[in-house]
């Protein structure tokens, strides 16, 4: 008995070396449905030697800075929001990559040296059509009126986007939102906004949290990522529909970290970026991809959308559609990376009391 | 016999050395032995527990970052009489010095400069990528041309909170008090007050769910001393399997439990004890946070209770009873005082680990459920302002020695018992 102890414990030891061999890259995301696209759109494509490791974890900078300042890093190419990747690129903590290939076929410029491009994705309001069999919410506005639609709303429990939408359904015209956040006044508008539906709020801070808050009744109403909401309809077949007002559209970017594996990682990341990867994601989730190149070749693919049931168009579920980036808020990573700290203060301070 | 030795001085060993120093080096070889042998264990607890605390402690107050990038700036600055605007010397200090300095050590700077005044971030990113461009003075001017932050004085007055090597600022951060511009230590913005509220949160919940784990802890523990062994054991089981389940699991499971569309308000609504739209409020709110706590934290009550109650005979009880007590009363003057070292070692168990808890908040907390822990965690991970984190990290870890301190004087730490 000891002596099979014994071997299975040296037998567990042996694998844990064996493995970290093998695995060169460490791809560090952000789980769920996401992740998944990412694993059947280019990891599992990938065939240039090295293997890769997928890891989640919930944003923020600060297991990648802790991991750059000790000299231990084991993470390689982790997928970040743009304004981490503003500070991260500043402070040292990430790669600079040759832009050359893609710099030319983004829908947005790069936000730093370091990134490459990954997708768009938005904050976005939607609702079980069962929560309402007469008048359906529209737009922000309904969003933000408890009166004309009663129930519980589901809100993220951090400040981005909840402020440019509080502001557009004050009245604020999207193209506009930026300005008036940049002025005090403009900060204390949102708030106030924010106020009317305070006692109505279930907050959330994981993406699968939203969906389930909504398909139970929990709430009425929820703000999600886009592609989450997408994921659901076209893969389970969930009641739910878009309110497609006020969106606020995020940039999503790869970057390697500064003292992993750099070479593989930047070699795997140039896969990863491609026009070809960018697009062939888009058939695993509703995200839009940031190369001009990627939304010639879904266009010309669809239906793109892979589902157990056939294929399905896709682009009418994309935050990248002319139709919604008309109503659409563009998220001003520069803005969030200045002010982010003193706002996710005021928006705790706002919580709590 | 005693005067001889005496006089023919100390007792001497065989070879000629005296035997105190003979005896001392031999003890001396034991202590280094004995010393080398724990030696691993004390650089274990070097490495693993006083050095990061001692970290920590420095980052709550090292301001230096920044004084490495902008010396000169600094040493200037301190002429200026900070009324308007700096005088043209200033700017152009800081232009070369930015201008020739290294790209992350600005990138760093620029997020600690963020903290004193919102916009140093950009400004320094902009102006470092455009001050290429500038050739000669003079600057000033130039300057405010890329952008009309330069020309605010209230970034100016905000380099002045940062001049010194070190800082008591983020200790005032997290105490809802800031420095003004010329580092009068006044109280923060009214809407950006947030930590006092909290660390009352924090004790109120931590307070409550030590209070609840006793109520329902002490009984549990007196059954699990008294009952036949057979039922005990059971009953030990129930109390320990949630224990070994994962935290994270557990967390959950209320989650379904108590949410307004849960287990519990689904059976009140389905009994026609309440009424629909009367739900409980029992999810995402301090309220969950005590409740999900105290079903957590309730081994850790019920373990040194139940040890401690296992050592008291039954015989004490059975004689205040023959001697005429009533139950009541031989209960309250022979079972609580000698169960008293297990209540104080559950409690501050209970406690210590209640005012640190992060997940539970996190997960089931909702807008006002949200204790210390996850301010640090989020300043850790998003705003990365270690600093913050260090202070706030070493306030909790004041108060814990303070009321250690406060604990072993009122109760005395060696009435502590855990089995």
């Amino acid at each position: 008995m000891r002596k099979a102890i014994k071997a299975a414990f040296f037998g567990i030891i042996s694998m844990a070396f064996v493995g970290s061999a093998i695995a060169d890259i460490t791809f560090v995301s952000w789980g769920g449905a996401y992740t998944a696209s990412q694993q059947k759109a280019y990891i599992d494509t990938y065939s240039k030697g090295s293997s890769i490791t997928v890891e989640n974890y919930n944003g923020g900078l600060g297991e990648i800075k802790a991991q750059v300042e000790a000299g231990n890093v084991t993470w390689d190419v982790v997928d970040v929001l743009p304004d981490q990747a503003i500070t991260g690129c500043d402070e040292g903590l990430f790669v600079k990559v040759d832009q050359s290939e893609f710099i030319n076929d983004m829908v947005v410029p790069p936000v730093s040296d370091c990134v490459v491009p990954q997708i768009f994705w938005a904050y976005t309001a939607f609702y079980d059509k069962a929560a309402f069999p007469g008048k359906k919410p529209k737009n922000i506005k309904d969003f933000f009126d408890v009166k004309k639609f009663p129930g519980k709303r589901g809100i993220h429990t951090w400040a981005n986007a909840l402020i440019e939408m509080a502001l557009v359904a004050d009245g604020v015209k999207a193209s506009k939102v930026y300005e008036v956040m940049s002025t005090p006044e403009g900060i204390d508008r949102a708030f106030a906004k924010l106020d009317t539906i305070k006692d109505h709020v279930v907050f959330w801070s994981a993406g699968s949290k939203p969906l389930e808050l909504v398909s139970s009744g929990e709430v009425v109403m929820a703000l999600a990522y886009n592609g989450r909401i997408g994921a659901a309809i076209l893969s389970e077949g969930k009641n739910f529909e878009y309110i497609w007002d006020a969106t606020v559209l995020e940039q999503e970017y790869l970057v390697a970290i500064k003292g992993g594996n750099e070479a593989e990682a930047l070699a795997f990341m140039a896969h990863a970026s491609s026009a070809e990867s960018n697009a062939e994601q888009a058939k695993y989730i509703p995200y839009g991809p940031m190369r001009k190149s990627s939304i010639g070749i879904i266009k010309k693919g669809e239906p793109w959308f892979i589902t157990s049931s056939g294929n399905i168009d896709i682009l009418p579920h994309m935050p990248t559609t002319p139709k919604v980036l008309k109503r659409a808020v563009i998220g001003d990573p520069v803005w969030w990376a200045d002010n982010g700290a003193e706002v996710h203060e005021r928006f705790g301070a706002w919580k709590g009391s | 016999m005693n005067q001889s030795q005496e006089s023919t001085g100390p007792i001497l060993t065989t070879d000629g050395i005296p035997l105190k120093v003979s005896l001392k080096k031999a003890e001396r070889i034991n202590k280094i032995r004995a010393f080398l042998l724990v030696l691993p264990l004390l650089a274990f607890i070097l490495i693993t527990f006083l050095v990061p605390i001692g970290d920590m402690l420095a980052r709550s107050v090292d301001d230096r970052q920044i004084n490495t990038v902008f010396p000169k700036t600094f040493e200037v600055y301190k002429k200026w009489d900070r009324q308007g605007l700096p005088s043209e010397e200033v700017y152009k200090t800081i232009f070369f010095e930015l201008k020739n300095s290294e790209g992350y050590a600005v990138g760093k700077a620029s997020t600690r400069m963020n903290y004193s005044k919102s916009g140093w971030k950009s400004l320094l990113k902009k102006s470092k990528r455009k001050f290429k461009k500038i050739e000669e003075g003079p600057y000033k001017e130039q300057m405010i041309a890329i952008d009309k932050k330069w020309g605010d004085p209230e970034y100016w007055l905000a380099i002045g909170q940062m001049v010194d090597p070190t800082t008591m600022g983020y200790y005032l951060n997290a105490v809802d008090l800031k420095y003004d511009s010329s580092k009068n230590i006044v109280q923060q913005k009214e809407n950006r007050r947030i930590y006092n509220k909290t660390w009352i949160k924090t004790f109120k919940v931590s307070l409550l769910v030590t209070l609840f784990c006793l109520l329902l802890g002490y009984p549990i523990s007196y059954l699990l001393a008294t009952l036949p062994m057979k039922y005990s054991n059971l009953l030990m089981i129930c109390v320990l399997l949630p224990f070994w389940t994962s935290l994270l699991v557990r967390t959950v499971a209320w989650m379904v439990m108590l949410q307004q569309k849960g287990v519990l308000n689904n059976l009140l609504v389905m009994s026609n004890l309440l009424a629909d739209e009367n739900r409980f409020q029992l999810m995402y709110n301090q309220t969950a946070v005590v409740i999900v706590m105290t079903q957590i934290l309730l081994p850790f009550m019920v373990l040194p209770l139940y040890s401690v109650m296992k050592t008291i005979s039954p015989t004490y009880m059975r004689a205040a009873l023959n001697l005429g007590a009533s139950p009541m009363h031989a209960f309250y003057k022979i079972y609580m005082p000698n169960s008293v070292p297990g209540v104080s070692a559950g409690c501050l168990l209970v406690f210590i680990i209640a005012i640190g808890y992060y997940i539970t908040p996190e997960l089931v907390g909702g807008k006002d459920g949200q204790m210390v822990g996850n301010w640090i965690a989020y300043h850790l991970k998003t705003t990365l302002n270690w600093g913050l984190c260090a202070s706030l990290g070493a306030i909790l870890l004041a108060m814990m020695t303070v009321l250690y301190w406060a604990y072993n004087k009122i109760v005395g730490i060696e009435n502590i018992k855990l089995g």
